[in-house]
């Protein structure tokens, strides 16, 4: 879907050049990284008249919506650096669980500032246990990251015994879960936080160029100088650490910790990030589209519960929903 | 392709993920021992050892006792009020009970505007419940997954003046009459007494059993197997529990049941602590190893179950709850929310056992609904 450039056909011989150049650069562009937004203003206006009496246009409604999609689009920035290396990380959901419950054992037992830096360390832990195992051992990262997940759900079972923790302290709960800084929800600071800087490092930094030559072929990347297996490492490390977040940011909003945490997040994260615009096989990718993605996402959940449809039917109608948006923004160019 | 290997491959790690956080359903009716038996003796109702009481301690009243006078419901309908359903995952149960309370906020004058399903994801119940709130509802039934993460989310519903009745478990920290109407549940106890009467006499009152229980942090599970346990200990001394396995991924306890068949082949009973899917993949295991003696007692309504049932197979009894009768307490509960009347602290519907010779009563009982054709056809 190029944009035909007949209105430069028809200007003068002065502004040809520029108009050309004006074509040749929307024609540059790929539709993918853009239909999404088109997507999300689509299904925002469905569900803004057909559940216009339903509260769903309510500005408590769509800042909720923002807030309760904070872990999925924290995650979501991460997932989209290991999407772009080419590498995947299925383990996120069980970190979740597992760093916001040793945040909140950590928390009651020791304190604020070492219970964020535990909860913060288990992810750091699991990425690096996920990078080294990819690198050094030249394992898939699928394989490795399916197995982590397992451990690390295990272990947030053993560690209370499945027992929830309670979490009682008001800093870590303001600053992770309900606070608010100025009349901005600290949850939203949280999601723009991260696809501000996520979003600049992926565009404007080395590290950024770095992961997608990685994704889009590792052995040139190699030749040119690129350290694919330091890459590789880091956007693990990053993608569990960010995990970790989530944890926190689940722990702080329902003042707890339960192991069940984050079980749900895995398909959301990846489908958010890929509906977002990212390839699912490495080399290209946006961290604005992710998070736009996990918005969908989001709102695809909020809108159908409104509708009033019982469960089955949501997830049918989710399901719908899903193919035709991604029929619609997603289709692979002919080969 | 590479594509689609690791679409596969995704789907796989998905459904992985999925099982993990997967739990039992539930059920019950008490009534000392429900129908007759499928097992060469019939099946007796054996000292009660313990029973199910409310969060607090409060003493059990049965549903029957809820009434709401002919002005009452008039005065309710004159509301137009509206509810929504916020469920811990979708399951047969939860099916059964919302029909209840569909049925029974009908005569209410009741709409039902929201009904959802966390998948025992207590991240994704709160959200759940913030976003049927946009929606205002009058009242809300609900089965918290946990009582200490989602406490905040009931907390919001409470300050938006949703009036909350709630199912089998109660938040953190909220006291009856102020903070919730009233608590409903099945007689989890009974549940997991009748289940070991039931094997007990399948089984000759003697021999040795395996116990499968669920392996994970549900209180309706959890209080039901130990039930099961207590009973069979206290009560049948010479019935000996040789296995203890703890189902943590209900679809993996067909392997689990395997391994526990080949280490103890001559079981007598096993006690399966809900349908399905896990007593499926254990009557799975026991078909695999062409094991047509030991008998197998698990709790909840399940079509390949009842069919083995019917069919004179391993299934000699299921126990199960009113879970239709459930859903209209809870209704009829949230009608004395809104009328202001005072409601009893802790509600529990009743269990029963159904066997081979009570089926279609049992389903009657716990679903509303006439047993499948397969199972009528096989008891025919």
């Amino acid at each position: 879907m190029s944009v035909p450039p007949t209105t430069s056909e028809r200007t003068s011989s002065a502004e040809t050049g520029r108009a050309r150049s004006v074509s040749a650069r929307l024609r540059g562009l790929d539709p993918r990284a853009y239909v999404v937004y088109i997507a999300f203003l689509l299904i925002l206006v469905f569900f803004a008249i057909t559940l216009s009496d339903d509260g769903f246009l309510s500005s408590d409604n769509l800042l909720n919506i923002v807030k309760q999609a904070a872990p999925i689009s924290v995650m979501a920035v991460a997932t989209v650096f290991v999407l772009s290396a080419g590498e995947i990380d299925l383990s996120i959901g069980s970190v979740v669980a597992c760093s916001a419950l040793v945040a909140a054992v950590v928390l009651r037992d020791v304190g604020l500032v070492a219970g964020i830096a535990a909860g913060l360390g288990t992810g750091v832990a699991v990425g690096l246990v996920n990078g080294v195992f990819v690198t050094l051992l030249r394992l898939p990262s699928f394989l490795v990251t399916l197995a982590t997940m397992g451990l690390v759900s295990g272990l947030s079972r053993a560690i209370t015994d499945l027992e929830s923790v309670a979490v009682t302290d008001q800093t870590f709960v303001n600053v992770f879960g309900t606070g608010d800084v100025g009349r901005v929800s600290s949850l939203i600071l949280w999601t723009l936080g991260a696809v501000v800087v996520g979003h600049f490092v992926y565009r404007h930094r080395r590290f950024g160029a770095h992961v997608l030559a990685t994704g889009d072929n590792a052995a040139a990347a190699r030749v040119t100088g690129i350290r694919v297996d330091r890459v590789k490492l880091a956007v693990l490390v990053l993608s569990a650490t960010a995990a970790a977040l989530a944890g926190l940011l689940y722990a702080g909003r329902l003042q707890g910790a339960n192991y069940n945490l984050g079980s749900s997040d895995l398909l959301l994260v990846i489908a958010a990030v890929v509906i977002g615009g990212t390839r699912l096989f490495g080399g290209s990718g946006s961290v604005v589209g992710a998070l736009v993605g996990s918005l969908i996402m989001g709102m695809l959940n909020n809108g159908l519960i409104l509708s009033g449809l019982s469960a089955s039917e949501q997830l049918i109608a989710q399901g719908v929903l899903l193919l035709l948006a991604i029929s619609l923004t997603l289709r692979e160019p002919k080969a | 392709m590479r594509t689609h290997r690791l679409i596969a491959t995704l789907a796989t790690g998905a459904a992985m993920l999925g099982l993990a956080a997967c739990g039992g359903s539930s059920s019950s009716d008490d009534g000392g021992g429900g129908g007759g038996s499928a097992g060469p003796a019939p099946i007796k109702a054996s000292k009660t050892v313990g029973e199910t009481t409310g969060p607090n301690g409060e003493k059990a009243t049965p549903t029957s006792a809820l009434e709401l006078s002919d002005s009452e419901i008039e005065k309710v309908k004159a509301g137009n009020y509206t509810a929504a359903l916020t469920w811990h995952q979708s399951s047969d149960f939860t099916t059964a009970v919302t029909a209840g309370a569909k049925d029974e906020f009908a005569k209410l004058g009741i709409t039902i505007v929201a009904t959802t399903n966390a998948n025992f994801d207590p991240g994704k119940q709160k959200n759940d419940i913030e976003t049927v709130l946009a929606k205002k509802p009058s009242v809300m039934l609900s089965l918290p997954v946990d009582p200490v993460t989602t406490a905040s989310a009931y907390r919001a519903a409470n300050e938006a003046g949703t009036k909350l009745v709630l199912l089998s478990n109660v938040p953190k920290g909220f006291t009856q009459g102020k903070d919730y109407v009233t608590v409903v549940t099945d007689d989890l106890f009974q549940m997991g007494k009748q289940a070991a009467d039931a094997l007990a006499a399948a089984i000759g009152g003697e021999g040795k059993v395996a116990y499968f229980f669920h392996d994970a942090s549900y209180y309706v599970t959890n209080q039901r197997d130990q039930a099961f346990k207590k009973t069979i200990e206290t009560n049948y001394p010479k019935i000996e529990i040789v296995a203890e396995e703890g189902i943590a991924d209900p679809n993996k306890a067909q392997d689990q049941a395997n391994a526990i068949l080949l280490r103890n082949p001559d079981l007598n009973g096993l006690y399966v602590t809900f349908s399905q899917p896990p007593a499926e993949g254990v009557l799975g295991a026991l078909r695999n190893s062409g094991n047509t003696k030991a008998k197998l007692v698990s709790l909840d309504l399940d079509e390949p179950l009842a069919l083995d049932m019917a069919r004179g197979g391993n299934v000699t009894a299921l126990v199960t709850d009113k879970a239709y009768e459930l859903g209209q307490a809870m209704a009829k509960s949230a009608a004395y929310g809104l009328l202001n009347k005072k409601a009893p602290p802790f509600i529990v519907a009743p269990a029963t056992t159904v066997t081979k010779d009570n089926l279609t009563q049992g389903y009657e009982e716990s679903l509303h609904e006439a047993p499948p054709k397969s199972v009528l056809d096989a008891a025919k």
